[in-house]
């Protein structure tokens, strides 16, 4: 997720470097050019292969890495440049990179008895990556802990004191880490699917990141035992805000997004009836524009983006968006893709997975 | 819907990316009839009668059981083998449904407890033999205890595990009686799963009527999307769980005695049974007919391949260690996890892509 932290345009083309500009094509070279943003995001290629790009503003398609399957969310690391792509769970693999192609890609597995959950963050320094995992014998999740100066080697896990663990991010100051866990039980020998539905225990946690010691956990109340917490990401002011996707009744109206500060209770979002009706009571992908107090969700499932105040929550703005995918800051409001190859004013001949990260 | 359409709350969609209006834009859009008439043919030609049928398999898998305690001998040990089989085969039809009320409270689990990479299953069962603990002899009492020792893997075990010849030497064996109480157990999760489908104003209603006061689906597209769900995660489960499990290819390592129903050999049979089940559920919807006319051919594609399947699965020898042993076995099964590959692909791009799920189904399914 954008954290204010990240270079611009013009911060990002000179830590490319020429020779990573001169390997470009012309349009690629001109779509770089002329962006104020740009952005990297897992797709599908026609041929069913899994990459990431780096796509400028507009949603030009600026460079691509292949990767040896299908992603899911990815962080960056403005301190040293380093990006990383999850697997997609229950996925083994991680794959750190330089979007600008100065270094080659890092390939880091996840250890025996644990896979990727698809989510992680880097530390402000970027010297540890913390990545959300599953101890799927256990059924808990951990979260692993890799040093960055050392080719991202694995040097320790924290117990993520919940299930289902699944987006994760890190304070500004690096002290907490904040995680979202779904309540969601899953094991790799049945593949994606959900084994409590009728028992789940979604949390939001906040952790010494130090020391990994508990030091908030808000278990979500009985009567929303059925929301799994999966999104996450930080306001201006530490505010974390998260978002939710109800496995209870379809016709419910449950609480879709909300937001806690280090102290205090959970708070949830009123979104009009309306709303939660548009977002097919799934939030896919979550994401703050720091600058102009903005957070952005979005819904496949529902085919929506709508955008809160991120002060009160209040619904400022709402469209329809079919197979909506990824939601990112943007220099004004947010940038949205789709699975059907929509990215910002550009239509790509690829599937956009699930979330966006923003470079610069 | 509300619309500040001030510079600094800009949504990064141009307004031709945007659909009108105020409803929902579900991916998947289809006319209700046509819906509805899908879904029932889906549930009361496929999922109740799945469910009665397993049901009654598994009566008489439980009658055949004490019909050997009462009398042991060779010619009803083969009997309640074979109601075993027919029993296990029933169920691998309707056990590609994996949504609803089989996965709450343990359904699924009560009655086949796999992958069981730890042996946890085995372990129980054998203490429970070795300590002739009469606690289990009762399917009432068994239905309160450990999900790995209720169900099908269990009642293998004493059918055609070691020491399984204790069977036919003595009248009312524990061990006959421990099986008779597994049989009897699955018979009591079937005919709760069967009440809980057979209930005219519960889920069959739930499943054949979306709406937005449904509690499933909010709109047919939901419906259909999680119909096809059961197809792609059947066809998914088939490859990745009752396949691979063993044998992954000819180059990499095999674990034969972990394939569900090695025992007693009726692996194939169990994987011919979740086929049939893809096969039936496709064709007794009629999902076909959602589709474009254009469209429809992948349908009959799929059905072409699963026949396929189920006709090699049953030339692939019973014998797992052979069957991973032979170099023409092997070519078999090779085939088999193409196939399923194909299948796979089919329902997933070639179906979800026609109702419009532009990326396909899995990849449509968020996270």
């Amino acid at each position: 997720m954008w954290r204010g932290e990240t270079i611009d345009r013009r911060g990002f083309l000179k830590a490319a470097g020429i020779s990573f500009t001169a390997a470009l094509f012309p349009r690629s070279l001109m779509a770089l050019e002329r962006a104020d943003a740009v952005y990297a995001s897992g797709f599908r290629a026609p041929d069913g292969s899994f990459g990431i790009a780096t796509v400028s503003e507009r949603g030009e398609i600026i460079d691509r890495v292949a990767l040896p399957a299908r992603a899911h969310g990815m962080a960056y690391s403005a301190a040293t440049g380093h990006a990383v792509a999850f697997a997609r769970r229950p996925g083994t693999f991680a794959m750190i990179f330089d979007p600008s192609k100065q270094t080659e890609p890092i390939v880091i597995t996840s250890p025996e008895g644990r896979h990727f959950y698809g989510h992680g963050h880097f530390s402000p320094d970027g010297r540890l990556l913390y990545a959300s995992e599953n101890d799927f014998d256990g059924n808990r999740g951990m979260i692993g802990i890799y040093d960055a100066r050392d080719r991202f080697r694995r040097v320790g896990e924290f117990d993520a004191h919940g299930i289902g663990t699944h987006d994760m991010t890190v304070s500004d100051d690096g002290r907490l880490l904040v995680i979202a866990n779904g309540g969601i039980e899953t094991h790799p020998d049945f593949g994606r699917t959900k084994l409590n539905l009728d028992r789940m225990e979604p949390s939001l946690v906040l952790m010494d990141a130090k020391t990994g010691s508990l030091m908030q956990r808000h278990d979500l109340p009985a009567s929303l035992r059925q929301l799994s917490t999966r999104h996450l990401d930080i306001a201006e002011n530490g505010r974390v805000w998260f978002a939710g996707q109800w496995e209870g009744a379809r016709n419910a109206l449950p609480p879709l997004a909300g937001w806690f500060e280090k102290g205090e209770d959970l708070s949830f979002a009123s979104l009009p009836e309306e709303t939660t009706v548009r977002l097919g009571n799934y939030v896919g992908a979550i994401a703050v524009n720091r600058r102009e107090g903005l957070v952005g969700l979005t819904s496949p499932v529902g085919g929506a983006a709508v955008i809160l105040d991120a002060k009160i929550g209040a619904v400022l703005r709402e469209e329809t968006v079919r197979e909506a995918a990824g939601v990112a800051p943007a220099a004004h409001g947010v940038a949205v893709s789709s699975y059907n190859g929509q990215f910002n004013q550009t239509r790509s001949k690829v599937a956009w997975d699930q979330h966006i990260v923003r470079l610069g | 819907m509300r619309k500040l359409c001030t510079a600094g709350l800009i949504l990064m969609l141009p307004m031709a990316a945007l659909a009108q209006g105020t409803d929902t834009a579900p991916s998947v859009d289809l006319p209700p009839a046509a819906v509805t008439k899908v879904m029932t043919a889906a549930v009361d030609g496929f999922i109740r009668p799945g469910y009665d049928a397993f049901q009654a398999s598994a009566e008489t898998m439980t009658a055949k059981m004490k019909t050997l305690c009462e009398a042991p001998s060779k010619a009803n040990y083969e009997a309640a083998k074979s109601a075993f089989r027919e029993a296990a085969v029933s169920w691998a039809h309707i056990e590609i449904v994996r949504v609803g009320p089989i996965i709450e409270q343990n359904r699924f689990e009560r009655i086949l407890f796999y992958p069981d990479r730890k042996g946890t299953g085995l372990k129980q069962v054998q203490a429970a033999l070795s300590k002739a603990d009469e606690t289990v002899t009762d399917p009432v009492a068994l239905g309160t205890r450990s999900v790995a020792m209720q169900g099908f893997g269990a009642l293998e075990y004493v059918l055609s595990g070691t020491g399984s010849e204790e069977l036919l030497k003595a009248k009312d064996s524990f061990r006959c009686r421990y099986g008779a109480a597994v049989a009897g157990n699955i018979v009591n999760v079937a005919k709760e799963i069967a009440d809980i489908w057979d209930a005219p104003d519960g889920i069959q209603k739930t499943w054949e009527q979306p709406g937005p006061d449904n509690t499933a689906f909010r709109n047919g597209g939901e419906a259909i999307t999680v119909l096809l769900g059961i197809l792609v995660h059947g066809a998914e489960a088939i490859r990745d769980q009752r396949i691979e499990t063993f044998y992954k290819g000819a180059d990499k390592a095999k674990f034969p005695k972990q394939a569900l129903f090695w025992r007693s050999e009726n692996t194939w049979a169990s994987i011919m049974g979740n086929l049939e089940g893809l096969s039936a559920l496709l064709d007794k919807s009629g999902m076909a007919e959602l589709l474009p006319e254009k469209d429809r051919p992948v349908v009959a594609a799929t059905q072409a391949k699963l026949k396929s399947m189920i006709a090699l699965s049953g030339k692939i020898t019973p014998d797992l260690e052979k069957a991973v042993g032979d170099a023409g076995e092997r070519k078999k099964l090779d085939t088999l996890l193409a196939d399923g590959k194909d299948v796979i692909s089919k329902l997933n791009d070639g179906y979800g892509g026609a109702i419009g799920l532009s990326s396909g189904f899995s990849f449509a399914d968020g996270d």
